[in-house]
């Protein structure tokens, strides 16, 4: 640490002595202040960017062509409070309409079980079709959520429709 | 046997080469730090997976939480041409120095009948007071034509050069997002950007294990 000079032991004596001075300054303190300021900046330094989702939309104003199998599609409904109903195959067959939650274990999983099923039957993950359909009750980020699970999953078919009225006679007959 | 001398050694160590260092840094971060100004309009984005930098001079579209909506003009060059163009198909009767003040402005947002009351008030406006783009029902969906107006400016151009981003609030309603789909669909738009924060992508998910990246040649 810093040196000390002992110039007590001058005291004593009468002669007026001027003590030669260290040069030697501690630089201890200014390091501490040096690492403080850059910790401080650090931390304030946003190098986080915003970036950019892509989105497309479908061109409906022709109408699409390619047949999709019905066992291949999961149709999503994002509700109010980020939870989501969600049902297999086609609404003409009364199938059961589930809810999840967002998240690893919520709609990942689902999705992920769905995939894995059409695999088996149709021997091609890629026929597998995602239909997202957002109620007014949810959020923006909800959606942004639910296309990104698209991106995580690599789903290659993904449309986006507004509830049906089939869809909520469904929902109703819940 | 001579008996080894040990030097007694000062633990005092010399910190000016730690100074410098911890200074040489400090300046760097100083200089790194990007002062970003204060956004007039709060908006805190979603998540998402994406990796591609978000470009700066975009057409951006923002959503706040309100649900209003602001269009801001980031393509300095096409700016005039695009007021201008909206000035003279709605008929919003903007004089010359109107319209300067109006290239002026960072944020539209205002109804057509209002802007010209707008331009003369003394103060410039701020964002957060404007009322934001009119879009509720199909009919008065007053976006479709500012995006109408975008998009005859890049006619001749490849409409890869238009940057459309769309940047929305948490915590903004669907609906809204679903309007200013509509508005860009109508003018034929199919795809555009949505502003998000970068998040990690989960390890073990399809994305992680084949990035599409690596899928092209």
């Amino acid at each position: 640490m810093s040196v000390i000079e002992n110039t007590n032991l001058d005291k004593h004596s009468n002669q007026k002595r001027i003590s030669k001075k260290n040069t030697v300054v501690d630089l201890t303190p200014m390091v501490d202040l040096g690492f403080l300021l850059i910790t401080f900046f650090v931390f304030t330094t946003q190098l986080l960017q915003p970036t950019a989702m892509n989105l497309n939309m479908p061109y409906d104003k022709v109408k699409a062509g390619d047949e999709i199998c019905a066992s291949c599609v999961l149709t999503l409904f994002l509700q109010s409070g980020n939870s989501i109903r969600y049902y297999e195959g086609m609404p003409e067959s009364n199938p059961v309409v589930r809810q999840t939650s967002f998240g690893t274990h919520g709609i990942r999983e689902i999705i992920l079980n769905k995939k894995r099923q059409v695999q088996r039957i149709n021997g091609r993950a890629d026929d597998f079709v995602l239909i997202i359909k957002a109620a007014d009750e949810s959020t923006f980020q909800n959606f942004v959520d639910i296309v990104d699970e698209v991106a995580i999953n690599s789903i290659k078919h993904y449309y986006l429709d507004e509830i049906s009225e089939a869809d909520k006679k469904l929902f109703s007959g819940e | 046997m001579p008996k080894v001398k040990l030097p007694r050694k000062s633990t005092a160590v010399d910190m000016t080469a730690m100074c410098d260092v911890a200074f040489l840094l400090l300046s760097f971060f100083i200089l790194a730090t990007k002062t970003k100004p204060p956004e007039a309009v709060a908006v805190v984005t979603p998540t998402s997976v994406a990796t591609k930098i978000a470009k700066e001079d975009a057409i951006l579209v923002t959503l706040t939480k309100e649900g209003k909506v602001y269009l801001m003009l980031g393509d300095k060059s096409k700016k005039e041409a695009i007021l201008e163009d909206v000035n003279t198909t709605k008929a919003l009767g903007l004089s010359p120095a109107e319209l300067t003040k109006l290239r002026k402005m960072e944020f539209i947002g205002m109804p057509f009948n209002k802007i010209k009351s707008m331009l003369q008030l003394t103060e410039p406006m701020e964002p957060k007071k404007m009322e934001g783009i009119p879009i509720g029902d199909s009919a008065n969906n007053e976006l479709t034509d500012w995006i109408g107006s975008v998009v005859r400016s890049y006619s001749g151009e490849s409409m890869d050069n238009l940057n459309l981003l769309v940047k929305g609030d948490n915590d903004s309603k669907y609906p809204s997002f679903k309007f200013i789909k509509d508005a860009f669909k109508r003018n034929d738009i199919f795809k555009f950007k949505i502003v998000t924060n970068p998040e990690g992508i989960p390890a073990d998910s399809e994305l992680a294990l084949n990035p599409p990246g690596a899928e092209k040649k």
